[in-house]
């Protein structure tokens, strides 16, 4: 492993080990004040399908991983489908600690809950593809995540009818 | 992760997002955050606590009715390992539906 994967990685679990420096780190982002838009929920959630997005980095084995050389970050996605078996899905993130992550995906992709609740009558459906993402992007990419890849997800949901999109963060 | 939640939301389509640095989360708000004081990469909670992870579900899908101003930030006030979660209770998500104002 290269020795920036190495740092960031020690620095992941010194993060996630004490959630006061993230907080300090938050608190020196820039403002992103732009509009915030709405939508009015119109369906029950126990007719509704909902979509899953992440920002855990995980992803299909087979797919190309999260780029970690780039310390900006990559703004990128992955479209996985939910039915993946457990053994085909790994994660690709080093600024966050995984480990327990990748005992129990449920953490940060939550697809087995969502099923369970579908499968009790609560949810109307989980949408077959979750949208998969990393987080920790910086400038110059976070323009790439808002125009390009925010966009495309939106309207491939948009597209196939979803009426409801869970986010969950790493 | 609240750009993306932006986007989605401008498609038309209601989001929910957790939030687990609820920092970040204000400099980027999404429509609707809950926001919960755990550490990075749990944001469901604790691995296996399948109990849990609904009550976070449940106060996520709770909220995405309740909301009625985009950028709000609930905190869920749960607290790291320090909760006792009883077992899901189907009913109470079959509850979950718009809110008539």
């Amino acid at each position: 492993m290269s020795s920036l994967r190495l740092k960031n990685r020690v620095l992941a679990r010194v993060f996630t080990a004490f959630p006061s420096l993230a907080a300090r780190w938050g608190k020196g982002l820039a403002m992103n004040s732009g509009e915030v838009p709405w939508a009015e929920p119109r369906v029950p959630l126990r007719e509704a399908v909902l979509a899953l997005v992440t920002t855990g980095g995980v992803h299909l084995t087979t797919q190309p991983p999260f780029d970690m050389a780039d310390q900006a970050g990559d703004p990128s996605f992955r479209e996985v489908p939910v039915e993946s078996a457990r053994e085909l899905l790994c994660i690709t993130h080093d600024y966050y600690d995984h480990r327990d992550a990748a005992v129990d995906l449920n953490l940060v992709y939550p697809v087995q809950r969502l099923k369970e609740l579908e499968e009790a009558g609560a949810l109307g459906g989980l949408h077959r593809l979750a949208y998969s993402l990393m987080g920790h992007i910086t400038e110059p990419h976070l323009r790439e995540l808002q125009e390009i890849t925010a966009v495309e997800i939106a309207r491939r949901l948009a597209g196939a009818g979803v009426d409801y999109a869970l986010l969950v963060p790493a | 992760m609240g750009l993306v939640a932006r986007a989605i939301e401008a498609a038309g389509i209601p989001t929910v997002s957790l939030s687990i640095v609820r920092e970040i989360t204000e400099k980027t708000p999404p429509p609707r955050a809950l926001y919960l004081r755990f550490p990075f990469g749990h944001a469901l909670g604790e691995p296996g606590k399948r109990e849990q992870h609904f009550a976070v579900l449940h106060r996520a899908f709770s909220l995405l009715f309740e909301a009625d101003l985009p950028g709000t930030i609930r905190d869920s006030g749960l607290r790291w390992k320090r909760e006792t979660y009883p077992p899901p209770d189907w009913d109470e998500f079959k509850k979950l539906e718009p809110v008539h104002r």
